[in-house]
């Protein structure tokens, strides 16, 4: 069973506040869900099998060249100096 | 002549351009479609009813000064609502997107658009993709045209609903284990997840990138070869796309060797295996051989799906800062981490449990225990198809292993909502091609046939369902609405 310590170990990794009833009912949700992909166990742990099966070569990638976005203001969090705005360090 | 609004996508385009009416006269008959039965269904989210009539007049102009107007001039096309549109609201059904207005079309937009195709509106989903029945999109769930009461399948419930009660023309989904075949078969249309990487996924706001494609809902066959041609092939702007061949639609189906599988029957409810029975049946009358197989790795499948997509999940939402993108909420008063994780309070249950879970099983401890494992067995998965593949053309079994059911039966138990999925998430693990198409109805309830080929030949796929369309002939309208 994950503890309520664990979950709110999960929830500040993730970076997420959680509320009181999902506090609640969560840890008991997630509990299933990690108890059927426990089935995951049974693979035998073969290291001859590829992970990637699509490689991509790195000729095929194309050109790392900066286009610009045309000035135009994409977020509203964008100061008048073309800063972006954010909280405060802790 | 048929109300407007009932016409196929082939039929609107012929009709635009043979002068029969104009591209004009046929979105004011969708929109007034979508005024009638928009109250009951709700699968917008947002509906551009200004910039389609614009769209559509310079059609009109276009035709009238004897221009190229494009091969899909005049159809309305509604689009799921994660992928972006210039201009164009774009939430993923999610809060902490509601004002997220993108400054560029995602390629297949650049595609329809450029092919005088008209982008109707936005259309609901689960929140970010994820779901089955639209019940976690964060505005309103969207009903099933074919009954009120019921899901419509999801996450493109939108997609689905709109087309099959004829909202819009076609829809664009997209399907990260399920999505589009989901929907498609609970609202009796046809619904194609492609090959991965024969559709850019640039623009389609990502939520597991190595699942996901983008494809068309649509209420033919013949139709959908329009679109999947048009949204096809490759783009410099996604790296995993891989130009493609055209599809083209052939009257006659080769000799095919066709196999059902096994588990995906036996695990279903007993009227939707009797109507994929008789629906493969179809394929032996028409010469193709049907034996029945079974897959060694299946019963890894939808463990290992649900993984690899909350580990995906858990890191392409971490974006998600409200710096970026995101809503009104001064970052004044607030530190650094509690001011994220205030503002992602705005996820709904569903992301939030599968951000967590995707923390859970990236985390060190875990890591090799589920993330590797599910990697792993996708690989074997993929393999064990692949060699199936050589035998055989076309494997088929039931797109959903239930017919549509009520709100609020699942969703209190999330793997009784992730066990919907059994049958289509091996499409995604595999990145093989995968169609959802009409063959009956339990109850008044649409049941749909999953073909699944080899990557790439979606011209098998294509085939074999526009012979078992026209064989099958079952009724394309509902009046319950």
């Amino acid at each position: 069973m994950i503890s309520k310590e664990e979950l709110e170990y999960l929830a500040q990794i993730s970076k997420i506040n959680l509320n009181e009833n999902e506090s609640r009912k969560f840890p008991k949700q997630l509990d299933k869900t990690i108890e059927y992909i426990d089935i995951l166990e049974e693979l035998a742990s073969d290291d001859s099998v590829i992970l990637d099966l699509q490689e991509m070569k790195i000729e095929e990638l194309r050109d790392d060249v900066v286009r610009m976005s045309g000035g135009k203001q994409i977020s509203k969090n964008i100061t008048e100096d073309g800063f972006l705005r954010g909280p405060k360090m802790k | 002549m048929s109300n407007l609004h009932d016409l196929l996508a082939y039929e609107v385009v012929a009709g635009i351009n043979g002068g029969l009416f104009s591209a004009e006269e046929y979105v004011n008959s969708i929109l007034k479609r979508i005024e009638d039965v928009e109250s009951k269904l709700h699968s917008f989210i947002t509906l551009d009813s200004e910039g389609a009539l614009s769209a559509a007049k310079k059609i009109d102009r276009k035709i009238k000064e004897k221009e190229d107007t494009g091969e899909l001039a005049g159809i309305t096309v509604g689009i799921k609502d994660n992928i972006s549109t210039k201009n164009i609201r774009t939430t993923c059904a999610s809060k902490i997107l509601e004002d997220y207005v993108p400054s560029y079309d995602a390629t297949v937009i650049k595609h329809l658009k450029k092919n005088g195709a008209i982008i109707l509106g936005k259309l609901n989903l689960d929140e970010f993709g994820m779901g089955s029945t639209t019940e976690y999109s964060r505005y309103q769930p969207t009903h099933n045209p074919w009954n009120l009461d019921y899901v419509p399948g999801g996450s493109s419930g939108g997609s689905g609903a709109a087309v099959a009660a004829r909202e819009c023309t076609v829809s664009l989904g997209s399907d990260t284990g399920g999505s589009i075949r989901c929907p498609a078969s609970f609202c009796s249309v046809v619904g194609l997840k492609p090959t991965y990487g024969r559709v850019s996924r640039y623009g389609l706001i990502s939520y597991a990138n190595s699942l996901e494609q983008i494809g068309p809902i649509c209420r033919s066959v013949r139709d959908l070869v329009m679109m999947v041609n048009i949204i096809s092939g490759k783009d410099e702007m996604d790296n995993t796309s891989i130009p493609s061949s055209p599809i083209t639609l052939n009257n006659k189906l080769g000799k095919l060797n066709v196999a059902i599988i096994k588990e995906l029957i036996t695990g279903s409810d007993h009227e939707v295996s009797r109507t994929i029975y008789s629906a493969s049946e179809k394929f032996k009358e028409i010469g193709c051989t049907c034996d029945e197989i079974s897959i060694k790795n299946l019963h890894y499948a939808l463990p290992s799906y649900y993984t690899l997509a909350s580990a995906e999940a858990s890191s392409n939402l971490a974006r998600y800062d409200n710096i970026r993108y995101g809503f009104d909420l001064p970052v004044e008063e607030y530190k650094w981490d509690t001011y994220f994780s205030k503002v992602r309070e705005n996820f709904g249950e569903e992301v939030k449990r599968r951000i967590l879970i995707g923390s859970y099983v990236l985390s060190s401890g875990y890591y090799s225990k589920y993330y590797l494992k599910a990697r792993r067995l996708r690989s074997l998965l993929r393999l064990e198809l692949l060699t199936l593949f050589k035998k055989y053309d076309l494997l088929i079994g039931p797109t959903m292993p239930i017919p549509p059911f009520k709100f609020g039966e699942k969703i209190d138990d999330p793997i009784k909502m992730y066990l919907v999925d059994i049958n289509t998430v091996i499409a995604n693990l595999a990145g093989i091609p995968a169609i959802s198409l009409p063959v009956g109805f339990s109850n008044g309830l649409p049941i749909g046939l999953q073909i699944m080929a080899a990557p790439f030949e979606e011209q098998k796929l294509i085939d074999a369902s526009y012979d078992l369309e026209n064989s099958i002939n079952i009724q394309r309208r509902t009046n319950a609405i």
